[in-house]
């Protein structure tokens, strides 16, 4: 338990460190998630509390973000001015991302499958 | 009286205990719904710690700065993404090419699509770096949005929003559309509507949902990937 929280935390940091001297706008957290992937892919093996506690942060993610959304009372003049198009392009952006996605998806898959 | 709560209500311990109660209720309450989108646990907790912090006079610097902790862990929140991807590589594995493809297809949709139609309205450029990261996961679209100049808050609300629309309209989309492979309709539904898409998704069927979750997790890296080449460009 303490050992698997040790290695999110210590993959952040690495991430953090590169997203520093890199100077890329990739979140650390981004790069420590790479990092995290790469050592469990190069070192194979069971990871019962990495799994446990993964699942239980991706679990309540939720809960997490609160605060940040929280921060919207501030940002009134904003919404004013922008909440209409935010909103249009949110709804007509997902929609077509999901058919997008999905149909590119079913015609590789089909592609791939009807060669193999 | 006025003292005791003027020396309790600017601490962590005040702040946290209101929001994880708050959240508690708003959690129930989607339980009851049978964990309708529109009930999202977020979506009514929100708008009840404004009210609170409005009703108080609690500056929301004051807020932000006691409940500094739960944010915190959205950090290794992210970087946990890896433990399922990794769990499942098998099945990635098995269907790598058509599904890189499509998820590039998919990112990049969704940061052209949500910025030009920003754009379109006049929208500056601060409002479409809040945006742009749309379709990932919360922690991650927060982070890109304060690395391009946005407004992560914003960023918190806007990816909420796609989520929720995104859990609502999968099934009917996808059905109008006649997509009937499980892992088609949960990849789809996690790149367009990441966590909340694949809690939709998970409902529905478990192969659907672990695509889903496949979906969530690898747009993040996409689009952080496409928006810090974007950046440089």
């Amino acid at each position: 338990m303490i050992a698997a929280i040790a290695t999110l935390l210590l993959c952040q940091l690495l991430g953090e460190g590169i997203h520093l001297l890199s100077g890329l706008p990739l979140p650390g957290p981004v790069i420590g998630m790479f990092l995290l992937l790469g050592w469990l892919l190069l070192r194979p093996g069971e990871r019962p509390g990495l799994v446990q506690v993964s699942a239980w942060l991706t679990a309540h993610l939720s809960v997490m973000f609160v605060p940040a959304a929280v921060g919207l009372i501030e940002e009134g003049p904003v919404l004013a001015t922008n909440g209409v198009a935010i909103i249009v392009a949110t709804l007509a952006s997902t929609l077509l991302t999901m058919a997008v996605t999905a149909l590119v998806f079913r015609w590789a898959l089909a592609r791939t499958e009807r060669g193999a | 009286m006025s003292s005791i709560w003027h020396a309790l209500q600017a601490t962590p311990l005040f702040w946290l205990a209101v929001t994880l109660l708050v959240f508690e209720g708003a959690d129930r309450l989607s339980k009851r719904s049978n964990r309708h989108p529109l009930c999202h646990p977020v979506l009514t907790a929100t708008p009840m710690l404004i009210g609170i912090l409005l009703a108080t006079r609690t500056p929301y610097p004051v807020y932000t700065q006691n409940t500094a902790m739960l944010g915190f862990l959205l950090g290794p929140a992210t970087v946990g993404l890896a433990v399922p991807l990794w769990r499942n590589r098998a099945l990635v594995r098995r269907a790598a090419g058509p599904l890189l493809l499509a998820l590039f297809a998919g990112s990049l949709t969704a940061i052209l699509s949500v910025t030009g139609i920003v754009w379109a309205f006049g929208g500056s450029a601060q409002i479409l770096a809040t945006v742009a990261p749309r379709s990932v996961t919360t922690p991650v679209a927060m982070a890109l949005a304060s690395q391009l100049g946005g407004i992560p808050a914003l960023a918190a609300v806007v990816v909420l929003i796609a989520g929720v629309f995104g859990a609502m309209v999968a099934s009917p989309l996808l059905n109008l559309m006649r997509i009937e492979d499980y892992r088609v309709r949960g990849f789809a539904a996690g790149v367009a509507a990441h966590g909340i898409g694949m809690a939709r998704a998970f409902q529905v069927s478990e192969l659907g949902g672990t695509f889903a979750g496949v979906g969530m997790a690898l747009n993040a890296a996409m689009t952080a990937l496409l928006l810090t080449l974007w950046a440089l460009l």
